[in-house]
């Protein structure tokens, strides 16, 4: 298999890869961040921020991964 | 000793984020020139755009009173199809190098990083009293 083969095989599953991780972890994130609030609803906010810091830490993650099947992408055939 | 996160955290992380563009954008336009400048400004700037939108969405999804579904609605319909397909084109741009599209991108999240380094090493928090810009984290 070549150079380019293996590109073609590689890039989508990486992005496919990055998405369901990064799927898991928003999910876990955000079913605990849920779970505390509901818990402790006087600290809902502070948990709240706690939560878009580290949903934005995820996504950042898929689109990097995005990015480079971007770049990579142009050199396959 | 408690070290907790404000409410306004995320605002003023967009605010630093917007000055360290805006000032990397013109040691950019030197250094690098142009296009390079234009294309971290504007990954930066997409960035803080996505920040701003997801809290937003967060917040108006996920409060006690429930959700306010319109809000939510249109939140959802400019950060989703409308946003990403800006970063679509912004990727497809030729003279943007996706290199400093994804440093400008970053810029945000090394913000935040440094941010919350500041306060758990040094123990240093911004201070809204405007006669004293830092204190020690009580």
């Amino acid at each position: 298999m070549d150079y380019q083969s293996m590109l073609a095989w590689a890039l989508p599953m990486a992005v496919g890869l990055a998405a369901v991780g990064s799927g898991f972890g928003l999910g876990r994130a955000v079913g605990s961040a849920m779970e505390a609030m509901g818990r402790q609803p006087e600290a809902a906010n502070k948990i709240q921020t706690g939560m878009v810091i580290g949903a934005a830490f995820i996504e950042a993650l898929t689109l990097y991964a995005l990015l480079v099947f971007f770049i990579l992408s142009g050199k396959i055939g | 000793m408690t070290k907790k996160i404000e409410l306004n955290f995320i605002d003023r992380v967009l605010k630093t984020t917007g000055v360290v563009l805006l000032i990397c954008f013109v040691f950019g336009l030197y250094y690098f020139g142009f296009f390079p400048a234009l294309a971290f400004l504007s990954g930066g700037v997409w960035g803080m755009i996505n920040l701003l939108f997801l809290s937003e969405l967060v917040k108006v999804t996920i409060r006690p009173e429930g959700a306010m579904k319109t809000k939510a609605l249109g939140l959802a319909v400019i950060k989703f199809p409308l946003l990403y397909s800006t970063g679509y084109f912004l990727l497809k741009v030729h003279q943007f190098n996706p290199l400093y599209l994804l440093a400008g991108f970053s810029l945000l999240f090394l913000i935040i990083i440094l941010k919350v380094v500041a306060r758990a090493l040094l123990g240093l928090d911004y201070n809204h009293d405007k006669t004293k810009s830092w204190n020690q984290v009580k």
